[in-house]
């Protein structure tokens, strides 16, 4: 039995912890979340050391667009351009394919297609983004040296040093850039540089609800990107013929997608 | 003009001299700092790169202060679902720490509107090992509710089958504590 003396003593206590709860900020840190790229959060980054791959899993994407609303949100990417898009391939029993992506896949994809006559075989979504080549067309063609790969292998923009020529938007095969219309600068997806330099993953991979995007490092034996491209599945590029060297595999992607 | 051979030589000397130095004296005016570190372009730009400011947590930092919601998300079914892509990102919520803003929570047909961008079975790319799908209006029809019901009716949006379980145990149709 507790009396009243240390009853209210108690609720007492509580109430001013309660009200120092309200009040007390969360900590300074607002970002303290667990390491999602193992061996790169509160490390010094080392740019010559540091090799990622991305792999996106055509049978597990359901194309509810959550990538592209994420990639939107974190980047406020301007309406009417996308750094990365949800694609849908239809296909008939003629042997037609039908792709489209309404919004780039922004509001998802409600409803089926209805201007199709002839019936349908089979439908599919594939995810597009930047395809981090080794031999970048893009890199090759900017007068002013403006976008470059990295030492790490991203293909970056250099947004000071653009002219906004858009010389590289004519030459990249994936049409992954842009020319923002505010910056007038060249824009593109850079596999959220800015997220994997602080051990998080990019916010696409972050919010995939299926596990059809993954993204790692190929430094770690244990990551799923090393095991699935070291392992024996069959891996694809897009436009392999091109010589561009692509850092982002497919996985189940079908002909008609390369 | 009458100029000696040694004279002439030091006219050509010099010029060449000025020449390539005024050259590179130009070329280093022109080129940003930390040109041509590892390229033919501007190292200082990946350091910027990664300085662009982040807008997306992860779900663990929302659990941190949404234990409630934490509990019941991390056991159902909608475990791999990102809470930023309902309610908006964590950059609009949390700055430094504090709440600078409230996130949106969706309500009535925004919900069923939300569910059906994953769950419809007339999209027909879904396998059924990745999503589990229904038609509408069948599935509302089969289970003899109005057709005007709202997905979140029966299914808690964070474990979506999470009462549906509950419902089956009190009726005898499932077994507790399966």
């Amino acid at each position: 039995m507790m009396d009243r003396r240390s009853f209210v003593k108690k609720v007492l206590n509580g109430s001013i912890a309660g009200s120092l709860y309200l009040v007390w900020p969360m900590g300074g840190d607002s970002l303290e979340t667990p390491e999602e790229i193992p061996g790169i959060k509160g490390k010094e980054y080392d740019i010559l050391t540091q090799e990622f791959a991305f792999i996106v899993d055509v049978t597990r994407c359901i194309g509810c667009g959550s990538c592209c609303v994420a990639d939107k949100r974190e980047y406020n990417v301007p309406d009417g351009n996308y750094r990365t898009w949800v694609e849908r391939y239809v296909k008939g029993f003629s042997d037609n394919i039908y792709v489209d992506s309404p919004h780039g896949g922004l509001d998802g994809y409600q409803h089926p297609r209805t201007d199709i006559d002839e019936e349908i075989r089979d439908t599919f979504f594939v995810p597009k983004l930047c395809n981090m080549c080794k031999e970048a067309p893009c890199v090759q063609v900017c007068p002013v040296g403006a976008t470059f790969i990295s030492p790490d292998g991203f293909v970056l923009v250099d947004e000071k040093r653009c002219v906004g020529c858009a010389y590289c938007i004519q030459a990249c095969p994936y049409s992954v850039r842009f020319l923002n219309p505010i910056t007038k600068t060249a824009e593109k997806c850079t596999w959220c540089y800015h997220r994997v330099r602080k051990g998080l993953l990019p916010a696409c991979v972050e919010v995939c609800p299926t596990g059809a995007r993954k993204f790692g490092s190929m430094k770690d034996e244990t990551s799923e990107v090393y095991k699935i491209l070291k392992g024996p599945g069959v891996l694809t590029v897009l436009k392999k013929e091109m010589g561009t060297f692509p850092a982002l595999y497919y996985k189940g992607a079908r002909r008609e997608v390369i | 003009m009458n100029l000696s051979y040694r004279l002439r030589l030091l006219i050509v000397v010099l010029s060449i001299v000025v020449l390539a130095g005024g050259g590179l004296l130009f070329k280093q005016l022109l080129l940003p700092d930390s040109f041509g570190v590892y390229g033919p372009y501007r190292a200082d730009a990946i350091a910027e790169a990664a300085l662009v400011p982040i807008r997306h947590g992860t779900n663990n930092s929302c659990f941190k202060c949404h234990p409630y919601e934490a509990k019941s998300h991390k056991k159902g079914r909608h475990q791999t679902i990102s809470c930023e892509f309902c309610h908006g990102t964590y950059a609009d919520h949390i700055a430094d720490g504090k709440k600078i803003g409230t996130l949106p929570v969706r309500k009535e047909k925004e919900i069923t509107t939300l569910c059906l961008r994953c769950h419809n079975t007339e999209i027909k790319a879904r396998h059924e090992e990745v999503i589990k799908t229904v038609a509408m209006p069948d599935h509302l029809k089969d289970q003899h509710v109005k057709i005007t019901h709202n997905c979140n009716q029966c299914h808690y949006v964070h474990a979506p089958l999470k009462y549906i379980i509950r419902a089956k145990q009190i009726t005898g149709l499932m077994e507790a504590g399966s």
